[in-house]
């Protein structure tokens, strides 16, 4: 601490809190977008993260499936357990005033989901090594792990593409419009339950690629979901809610706020600085760093 | 049922609570146990209860001030604080020393208050939620942290030598719960319960009508984390060892809640009867299907919402309502 | 007898304890406009609210042509015609005006459609396509207003519902909206008007109900209406 860090530490701690923090982000994404549409805060995503992160690795050790090159079928599977989940779980619940009703229900499900793993998989920490599990890029003494790497493409490409979604196409834009006023959706047509239930899709399918990422590169166990959905939940808060970009950008502000913490302060702190900052945000600018709220009419 | 009926009933069933230990066996039996758990969940759901349910603020930091009023007993017992010598003179002053338990309740209602104030004057619903979680992990890193003080990550061992019957226990857990019942009762029915029920339905006509909405809001996040705080302080004479990871559990955040909601959220016999039902599936669940025991907790909660989102306490079908902020 | 577009009848509408409505039955023929005028609280709002289906009536039928309204979803309604601009426009603030109009299309039997409707709002409202690509919640109270408007338009609805439409406008704009309603009126839109500027109303309408405190108190033709004296000396003694 005395000494002052060289600019090769500084810039490979800027590297890895960048690259760690692109996982809370893209969990960030997924929470952003459920919240948008259900303002629901859907607890259970990082129960789901890992339990995606369990799935990979039986798809790697049971079928030899590459982690990387099984994305796609995570993905398609998250998306269709979030279609599920919806239509099953929240469908009658979205339609209560009582908002409770759905956090409760989101509860439920992270307990199910964690002890379900649980069941399966035994309590003890796991993880997925392949060939590649060690090597890295290292370039002017900075040294990028190769798994870290392509988590951190995979959460770039995601948030992406959601974002090109919600942009571009019709149904995206009507995603937009139910979290923004889902009474003035409705009245243009627009089913609430079809744009919640695409919410919860594309958010489960983040899951799954953010399972992917989480399973190549860290070891996981069937209650690190929660810590995930925290952070995640810091990351949203920090880029404001119901913004996609600044969901991703909140996670890697938070991994950044990691790295240096933990170096520079000491490991045990790291939690802190990141929940302070969490609630410095939540207090002095509730709707996040990157979003500029309208004036009243 | 009316009323007059009911405080009948109820005035009966606490008696015969209260009288169950002097029937021979009793005290042995494992239902006993139970019973003061049962206790200790009530204490934690009435307190939440007050303040999602009578203030409207969902408060995600429950098990923070659970976690206070539990370090603040324990330190004050082992570090002899309060009393001294008479600790070892006297092994059993400190035991459920009620200036130690109002202490503790009141170390977790000013953390309340200085948090709370901030927090409410700012943050609305989901965010002050959210607020309260963070807290609430900030105290996590705070205990961990703090050293000797605290014990770090284990925590904190009571001299354990001294426990040699529940009864204390049971009698306190029951005392508080029908005290909570009924204090709770009153306060609604009072000026002040009157201000709070205005500001959970409508801020702004609260506000216009003379009702000073944050203070009304932080005294019962205050009031709630007293409760919490006292409950933490007798659950550490039962448990003896408090550390980060067994009274800052989230399960102390989540089932007191899971089980006012199914009893029945903003009803002072909710809290109860929902601790009631909800510990006995989850301890049955424990003996019958030990391995399966928590996803039977999870598959519990989703069900009840899903069949029973007004509560035990209030059985109807949800009224659906359309969409609407 | 005109052709029956929408007939409402004995609707009673309550929120929680306290009764909003109490058996109003009114009805709009096919190719008018028709207002409802009435003081502050007389349940204007609701009566709108109920036939779109947000709130949901205690009692009474709601009818669209053949098709009965009461239990359907608000989804569902917008899709059988019935384009309501509620109070405050509802317009999607963070979105763009041009985004705002393709969400007025949504319904698949519109989309179809999307570029042509587009073109028209922007002949109907030049200044919408200045401002295209600007957000919503930009815009001036007016062009926020016309842009509710254009947005409803878009799906071709066969009722068009206004709620308000004058609230918070400058006397100016207030005239532009009313010959805008009639410029509307004029291509064959029908039109359910709830306003408070009751002189303006009654003055475009084809035919008028008159709320009170959840009730018909009195209908018959705009004209019929404004020349009431009881109407003038309950509503617009002050005004004129």
């Amino acid at each position: 601490m005395t000494e002052i860090p060289s600019l090769q530490v500084l810039l490979q701690l800027t590297v890895n809190g960048i690259l760690g923090g692109a996982m809370y982000g893209v969990a960030a994404v997924g929470l952003s977008l459920i919240f948008g549409t259900m303002r629901l805060i859907f607890l259970a995503q990082g129960a789901m993260i890992i339990l995606a992160a369990y799935f990979v690795r039986a798809l790697f050790q049971g079928l030899g499936i590459d982690p990387f090159l099984s994305l796609p079928i995570v993905i398609t599977v998250g998306a269709g357990v979030g279609w599920l989940i919806y239509q099953g779980l929240f469908r009658r619940a979205a339609a209560m005033e009582d908002r409770n009703v759905s956090l409760l229900i989101a509860v439920g499900l992270m307990f199910l989901v964690q002890n379900l793993m649980t069941v399966i998989w035994g309590g003890n920490t796991a993880g997925v090594v392949t060939s590649y599990t060690a090597s890295g890029i290292g370039a002017f003494g900075i040294r990028m792990s190769f798994t870290r790497s392509i988590g951190f493409l995979i959460a770039i490409a995601g948030t992406a593409l959601v974002m090109l979604f919600l942009k571009k196409t019709l149904v995206g834009k009507a995603v937009r419009a139910a979290s923004e006023d889902m009474t003035s959706a409705a009245l243009l047509g627009i089913s609430p339950h079809r744009v919640n239930a695409i919410a919860f899709s594309i958010g489960l399918a983040l899951a799954g690629a953010a399972g992917v990422a989480v399973a190549t590169t860290f070891p996981f166990n069937p209650f690190a979901g929660f810590v995930f959905s925290l952070k995640a939940l810091v990351a949203l808060a920090i880029g404001g809610i119901g913004n996609v970009a600044g969901a991703l950008a909140g996670g890697i502000i938070l991994g950044l706020i990691e790295a240096y913490v933990q170096y520079f302060i000491s490991g045990g702190w790291t939690n802190a600085f990141g929940y302070g900052v969490f609630l410095l945000v939540l207090m002095l600018k509730p709707e996040g760093l990157f979003s500029r709220p309208y004036k009243k009419a | 049922m009316s009323s007059k009926a009911g405080a009948l009933i109820a005035a009966a069933l606490v008696l015969a609570l209260a009288l169950l230990p002097f029937v021979p066996g009793a005290i042995d039996h494992y239902y006993f146990s139970l019973l003061f758990f049962v206790f200790i969940y009530a204490i934690m759901a009435q307190g939440w209860n007050l303040v999602a349910g009578y203030a409207g603020q969902i408060s995600l930091g429950q098990h923070a001030f659970f976690a206070l009023g539990a370090y603040t007993t324990a330190i004050l017992w082992t570090g002899n604080y309060l009393w001294g010598s008479l600790y070892e003179t006297h092994p059993r002053i400190y035991y459920f020393d009620p200036v130690t338990m109002v202490l503790s309740g009141l170390v977790a209602a000013v953390a309340a208050a200085l948090i709370g104030l901030p927090l409410l004057s700012k943050l609305r619903g989901d965010y002050f939620a959210l607020g309260t979680l963070g807290f609430g992990e900030i105290v996590r890193v705070l205990l961990i942290n703090g050293g000797d003080f605290t014990g770090g990550a284990f925590g904190l061992v009571a001299p354990s030598g001294t426990f040699d019957t529940l009864l204390p226990h049971y009698w306190t857990g029951l005392g508080l719960t029908v005290a909570l019942a009924i204090g709770i009762h009153l306060l609604i029915k009072s000026r002040y319960g009157l201000a709070l029920i205005a500001v959970r339905d409508d801020e702004m006509a609260a506000s216009s009508n003379g009702v000073n909405v944050l203070r009304t809001k932080v005294l019962a996040f205050a009031g709630g984390a007293f409760i919490a705080g006292i409950c933490g302080s007798l659950y550490t004479y039962y448990i003896f060892h408090v550390g980060p990871d067994s009274v800052l559990n989230l399960d102390w955040m989540l089932l007191p809640l899971m089980m006012t909601v199914v009893g029945g959220t903003g009803t002072v016999l909710g809290p109860i009867i929902g601790a009631f039902v909800m510990y006995v599936i989850f301890d049955f669940a424990r003996i019958w299907v030990p391995d399966y025991h928590p996803i039977i907790a999870g598959l519990a909660i989703i069900l009840a919402m899903l069949f029973l989102p007004n509560g035990l306490s209030r059985l109807k079908l949800g009224i659906l309502k359309p969409y609407s902020r | 007898m005109a052709n029956r577009l929408l007939e409402v009848s004995n609707l009673s509408v309550a929120y929680g304890d306290v009764r909003a409505l109490w058996g109003v039955s009114i009805h709009v023929d096919q190719g008018t406009i028709v207002a409802i005028v009435g003081a502050n609280g007389a349940g204007k709002s609701t009566l709108l609210r109920a036939i779109s289906g947000i709130v949901r009536a205690q009692e009474g039928e709601i009818k669209l042509s053949d098709n009965s309204l009461v239990g359907r979803p608000p989804e569902d309604i917008a899709r059988l015609g019935i384009a309501h601009v509620p109070e405050g426009r509802g317009l999607f603030r963070h979105m763009t005006v041009l985004e705002n109009l393709e969400l007025g299309a949504f319904q698949p039997k519109a989309r179809p459609r999307l570029r042509e409707g587009i073109d028209k709002a922007y002949a109907l409202f030049p200044r919408l396509k200045e401002r295209a690509h600007q957000k919503a919640g930009s815009l001036s109270g007016g062009e926020q207003q016309m842009l509710a408007i254009a947005r409803a338009v878009m799906s071709d609805p066969a009722l068009l519902i206004l709620d308000e439409p004058s609230l918070g406008l400058s006397p100016l704009v207030v005239r532009q909206m009313f010959t805008l309603i009639q410029t509307l009126h004029s291509q064959g839109v029908t039109i359910l008007l709830v306003e408070q500027n009751i002189h303006q109303a009654l003055k475009v309408a084809d035919y008028g109900f008159v709320l009170k405190t959840g009730e018909v108190a009195m209908q018959g033709t705009g004209r019929d209406l404004l020349a009431n004296p009881e109407i003038q000396k309950a509503y617009m003694g002050v005004l004129e």
